[in-house]
């Protein structure tokens, strides 16, 4: 069985260990990035802590799983996607959400104009605002494209569809975050 | 008169501090990938995950693949 690789190197598969240097370079390089999804994505700091956490374990569990065709990047993001969509299913299925207004940032056009802040302290949280009336499909799409080490044909293989797919879905997706932007202010 | 032209150099200087912090704090991102970028940058993770993976590995050691098991 081939090694996984992280980064530039390969890890040896044999009796992986939270404690062992390989799987702590693999969590120092990527934790960040998977907690931001599962933060943004699930919209509560708590619910992401957890689930970072089960996504590291399980990958722990399954490196010997890795074979190192797929970067350990998108790897990690694709247990924490398949982990997210789960928690966000069971939380649908007990509770009764209400739609978002689609009709809002479906004929907005706003999406050129660039987006202004005048607070940082109050960015994260507007930020949360903003992506939480989006539908959960964009609001991953945007979350995924946003991370500079991931390319179109990655995005499309982790949220199963083609480039040209996620590109028409980005567009719109844009539209609709600069359109609930502007109106959250 | 003393008193005027004190209050308003208290005045200028809250003025001066109002703007010294809408400078520091105004900003404007291009896009939504760079906005979300900024505020990944932001992000910490809690150190909470760390200590609570090395706990959870601990307790329950993944399991060696039925192939290494096999051949001891």
């Amino acid at each position: 069985m081939k090694a996984p690789c992280v980064g530039t190197r390969c890890v040896e598969a044999a009796e992986p260990r939270i404690l062992s240097p390989d799987f702590s370079e693999l969590y120092d390089q990527h934790s960040r990035a998977i907690f931001y999804l599962a933060l943004r994505f699930l919209g509560d700091p708590q619910k992401a802590e957890d689930a970072t956490h089960d996504v590291f374990l399980k990958a722990l569990r399954k490196l010997d799983q890795f074979r190192g065709e797929a970067s350990a990047r998108t790897w990690l993001y694709r247990i924490a996607i398949n982990h997210c969509r789960n928690l966000l299913k069971t939380w649908h299925d007990r509770h009764v959400f209400p739609e978002s207004d689609s009709a809002v940032w479906e004929t907005a056009a706003a999406g050129e104009s660039p987006l202004r802040i005048l607070e940082t302290k109050e960015l994260g949280d507007r930020i949360q605002r903003t992506l939480d009336g989006l539908p959960a499909e964009y609001r991953l799409l945007l979350l995924l494209i946003s991370d500079e080490e991931l390319s179109y044909e990655q995005v499309g293989a982790l949220t199963e569809q083609t480039p040209d797919a996620v590109r028409g879905k980005l567009h719109r997706a844009r539209k609709a975050f600069a359109a609930l932007w502007a109106k959250s202010e | 008169m003393k008193q005027q032209h004190k209050l308003s150099s208290g005045e200028q200087q809250e003025q001066t501090v109002q703007a010294r912090t809408a400078k520091t704090t105004a900003k404007e991102f291009g896009s939504v990938e760079e906005l979300l970028r900024h505020d990944a940058a932001q992000t910490v993770v809690p150190p909470e995950i760390a200590r609570r993976l090395e706990e959870s590995a601990r307790q329950a050691p993944p399991k060696r693949p039925w192939w290494r098991r096999l051949l001891g």
